[in-house]
């Protein structure tokens, strides 16, 4: 056993165990150690953000470079800031407006390349998916899973006929998926759980390597 | 209390009690389980693996936080420790603000010690807000997203990174990811638009949503959660690498215990529950 002398690490460990406490129930020691996480967090979020977006990027072009192009995107940014006066509060569109108008343009594009027609192209099946049995079993697979998905979630006729069988064998898709998705979950957890210990036992009490 | 009713009602304590016991035990003394790799793993390790000494460098994005630790950073170790020790060269960046933090930490826990040298075999550009921008615009320039690495010395002044100019100049983005912005924006804006291969690291969370985009062909391949990881590690070892880091590999045997645990108190919920309804 070898006891950590550093007094970071006993600050990190007592408040790993603030935290834990709450699996007890709610206390002041966990409220103590939540609150200053989120302070801590938002401070640390701050002063990041300066240092990285609004120093280099409107800062040093518009004061010290004097490129006065740049006071827009500050009057756009502190439009934001009019939220906060009624009577101006409606000026806060004009910002909204410019990021939805190019926030679609850029996401719109990309998603429909991404998540649709790349994911069509991976479903269909192909030649050379059937030179070897395994993938041309699991090809056929995800092919029926897409299908039999999509049509349990077809809402605009009656779940009768041969519809109903193919949205059942798509029920089961579903559940393998919110299965898989649960399991992954547990883990991600427990894992989490494992980082800690890793640290109470390894970096602060020294019990394991 | 009928037998039924009693296990339906075990404290929340009691059980959290068991679980704690499960992954402390396992930790304390190993048991050795066995790691199997699976496909998607393999796959990455081996795009990795191919690249040549000479090859264009690899950019390794920290998209994660203190929070997802203990499954990303040692898959950061570990491609850290498996790229510099094949002579890869490295950029190091992050769209999530602490992940800044995360990729300069484990920077200086191993490239020192496999002796690489800042600005020749690895550079580390820091955190960049702006997700889409960030990636679209790496993909026309690197410079004029990154002019400066994390210390503010320009890029042109690094022999790495002198002559990069966009994707073009890299042979593959390794993505660590804890959420959004992850590998779901590196897809969407790098590998759609520009073509660049994107392997992703992803915690276990995410791990079932990330699978179509590796049966697409989308992802090169995927590290999912910490047995992703000590999946990576057990590839590197069996491939005569000598591992700096073993952590994920080490909480394996407590992840197993403690799934059995779960899946123990999970038959143990539902008996009392069918128990109690057949009484009814």
């Amino acid at each position: 056993m070898n006891i950590s002398g550093s007094i970071w690490v006993w600050f990190s460990a007592l408040l790993t165990l603030c935290i834990l406490s709450f699996l007890y129930k709610d206390n002041p020691f966990y409220r103590f150690a939540e609150h200053l996480f989120v302070g801590t967090s938002a401070g640390y979020l701050i002063a990041l953000s300066w240092h990285n977006t609004v120093y280099p990027n409107l800062y040093v072009p518009l004061i010290k470079e004097h490129q006065y192009l740049y006071v827009l995107p500050l009057f756009l940014g502190l439009l934001y800031l009019a939220r906060f006066i009624p009577k101006f509060s409606s000026l806060i569109r004009i910002p909204i407006a410019f990021l939805l108008g190019w926030g679609s343009g850029v996401v719109i594009p990309a998603a429909i390349q991404t998540d649709i027609i790349k994911q069509i192209q991976g479903t269909l099946l192909t030649r050379n998916l059937f030179t070897r049995w395994d993938t041309a079993v699991w090809a056929l697979i995800v092919l029926i899973g897409v299908i039999s998905t999509l049509v349990y979630f077809f809402f605009s006729r009656e779940r009768k006929g041969v519809l109903k069988p193919i949205s059942n064998v798509g029920i089961v898709f579903i559940m393998l998926g919110f299965g898989a998705s649960f399991g992954y979950t547990v883990m991600a957890r427990i894992s989490l759980l494992i980082g800690r210990l890793q640290f109470l036992l390894g970096d602060w009490l020294g019990i394991i390597k | 209390m009928k037998l039924g009713e009693k296990i339906t009602k075990i404290p929340r304590q009691i059980i959290y009690l068991f679980m704690a016991a499960a992954i402390v035990f396992p930790l304390i003394v190993p048991i050795g389980m066995p790691i199997n790799i699976m496909p998607q793993t393999k796959k990455l390790f081996d795009a990795i693996e191919a690249l040549p000494p000479a090859s264009k460098p690899v950019l390794i994005s920290c998209d994660f936080d203190p929070q997802s630790m203990p499954e990303l950073y040692p898959m950061l170790q570990a491609a850290l420790n498996h790229l510099l020790s094949k002579n890869v060269k490295v950029l190091v960046m992050a769209l999530w603000p602490q992940g800044a933090g995360m990729g300069e930490m484990a920077l200086n826990e191993i490239a020192p010690v496999l002796n690489k040298k800042y600005g020749e075999d690895y550079v580390f550009l820091g955190y960049k807000a702006g997700a889409a921008a960030v990636i679209l615009g790496l993909g026309d320039k690197i410079a004029n997203v990154f002019p400066a690495d994390y210390y503010n010395k320009p890029l042109s002044s690094f022999p790495l990174t002198a002559h990069l100019t966009n994707y073009n100049d890299l042979s593959l983005v390794l993505t660590l990811s804890a959420g959004t912005p992850g590998y779901r924006e590196w897809l969407a804006y790098g590998q759609s638009k520009f073509g660049i291969s994107v392997g992703a690291g992803v915690t276990a969370v995410s791990a079932a949503d990330a699978y179509p985009y590796l049966g697409s062909g989308q992802l090169t391949g995927l590290f999912g959660g910490m047995k992703g990881a000590a999946e990576y590690e057990t590839s590197l070892i069996k491939n005569g690498y000598k591992l700096l880091f073993r952590q994920a590999t080490k909480g394996m045997d407590a992840q197993s215990l403690g799934h059995l645990f779960i899946m123990i108190f999970i038959i143990i919920g539902n008996l009392g529950f069918f128990m109690m309804g057949r009484k009814k």
